[in-house]
């Protein structure tokens, strides 16, 4: 029970390095995922070539090589730290899942309502801000809790580029005290415990959000 | 004869090679209430839809208070937010209660402030004998009162014209009533409406001239009284007495 305690002590400042990981990961995917859904299915022919791409190519890659790539390949030109590599490298492949989420929160929105915000006089572009896109996003919220949960645990893997993180630190203890069961079980914990807290607060933002058709 | 809030000439309206509309004219002088009958597939609500550029027509003209706005370089959006739209669905926005419903045209179209927007839309919940229901949100509303909201809603906008598009064909026939007295009353208030309708009660209490419309044209028009009770047309005679079956003609 010592050992567990010590052991969770030295692994908690891992923890708010995952967590800030994992938040920026998911504010970028968040966005470039809105986006990529809206030019895919209101964009023009290029905008949604672009978007088809992205989602294609991006889901396509292992996320530890997009880490690679942007790590080595990008920080050559751009003064990048891991911490930022990192996170921008998983935002960057979260904003691919997320773009199919949205893609299909978009698509279940009945047409009349673009009808109904054109008849009032709103442009294209304000209605899908003002009318469908808060819509999408309701619709959006039980996938993104599973998209939470799935970069949550990706974040693990920034590990390989030097990133302190939960899984960083665990390996340092695993090696150091030889006691690898006690060290990455630990961080098994952590994982778990967070998790769980994201989906009863993302199933609380969802019960409050919920709207009825 | 005052001048016409809208003006149709020639409109024709097709989709590939199917011509859903063709050469449909009439002219609308304002309060008054134009009821369009017709069977279904005859292009009446592609007519609607038509006016005002939810659906941008093939051919034709169509004046708003003498300015053409089918003409290249109007703003469209700006059209129809002078025109107010009521659909046979509804299409309350889901999200929004009541009076997100009426203010989010007045907030985010005409850029009225909050505030001033919200007790307009207070107004016209009131006009529709809504406003009591405000702060709920359209999954919580029966039919009737959707409808009315629409109606609030496109009216918020203080439209030139009303167009209603088949408006109580979605409701229980129980539901039918409380939209078409709202309707009647924006009628004696002196609203221009254009409605499409298959309630042919309110059609020979309400409408000032009533248009039959058939593939695509109008087929025959005139005064209530005059289509209901001596059509001149044979196939408006015949479309009466099937959808009025006992009732002579």
């Amino acid at each position: 029970m010592q050992a567990f305690y010590t052991m969770l002590q030295f692994l908690l400042p891992g923890l708010g390095v995952t967590i800030s990981v994992t938040a920026i990961a998911l504010c970028m995917g968040c966005c470039i995922g809105a986006l990529m859904a809206v030019m895919r299915v209101y964009g023009g022919l290029v905008a949604k070539a672009i978007a088809v791409c992205y989602s294609m190519v991006v889901r396509a890659v292992p996320v530890v090589v997009l880490i690679f790539i942007l790590f080595f390949v990008i920080s050559e030109f751009v003064d990048l730290s891991p911490f930022m590599s990192g996170a921008i490298a998983l935002g960057f492949a979260s904003g691919a899942y997320q773009t199919e989420i949205f893609r299909g929160a978009l698509l279940s929105i009945p047409q009349g309502q673009m009808v109904a915000a054109r008849g009032i006089g709103m442009s294209r572009a304000k209605a899908i801000r003002c009318i469908i896109l808060p819509q999408a996003f309701r619709v959006a919220i039980p996938s993104l809790i599973n998209e939470v949960s799935l970069v949550l645990k990706d974040s693990s893997l920034v590990f390989v580029i030097g990133v302190p993180e939960l899984m960083r630190r665990a390996q340092y203890a695993s090696a150091s005290t030889m006691e690898p069961l006690l060290a990455f079980g630990t961080a098994a914990f952590f994982y778990i415990m967070m998790t769980l807290f994201v989906s009863k607060l993302l199933e609380a933002v969802e019960k409050r959000f919920a709207i009825s058709f | 004869m005052p001048l016409p809030v809208l003006r149709i000439e020639k409109l024709c309206k097709s989709f590939g090679n199917t011509a859903v509309i063709t050469d449909v004219s009439f002219d609308v002088i304002p309060s008054e209430v134009i009821v369009v009958i017709g069977s279904s597939g005859t292009g009446k609500s592609t007519m609607l839809q038509c006016i005002n550029l939810l659906l941008r027509p093939t051919s034709g003209r169509i004046f708003l208070e003498e300015k053409e706005i089918t003409a290249p370089g109007v703003n469209q959006d700006n059209v129809r937010r002078q025109m107010g739209m009521v659909f046979q669905e509804f299409n309350l926005f889901n999200h929004l209660t009541v009076l997100g419903n009426v203010t989010i045209g007045m907030v985010k179209v005409s850029g009225i402030p909050a505030k001033q927007a919200k007790e307009k839309a207070l107004q016209e919940l009131e006009r529709v004998g809504m406003a009591e229901h405000c702060e709920k949100y359209p999954a919580q509303l029966s039919g009737g009162q959707k409808q009315r909201v629409g109606i609030a809603r496109a009216l918020g906008m203080d439209p030139k014209v009303m167009l209603f598009d088949e408006p109580t064909s979605a409701l229980d026939p129980e539901l039918t009533g409380e939209v078409l007295a709202v309707m009647q009353k924006l009628a004696a208030e002196g609203m221009t409406m254009i409605i499409v309708s298959h309630e042919m009660g309110f059609a020979r209490e309400v409408a000032d001239r009533v248009i039959f419309m058939e593939n695509g044209t109008i087929e025959e028009q005139g005064i209530p009284d005059q289509i209901f009770s001596t059509p001149r047309s044979e196939r408006t005679r015949k479309f009466l007495s099937v959808i009025r079956p006992g009732k002579s003609v």
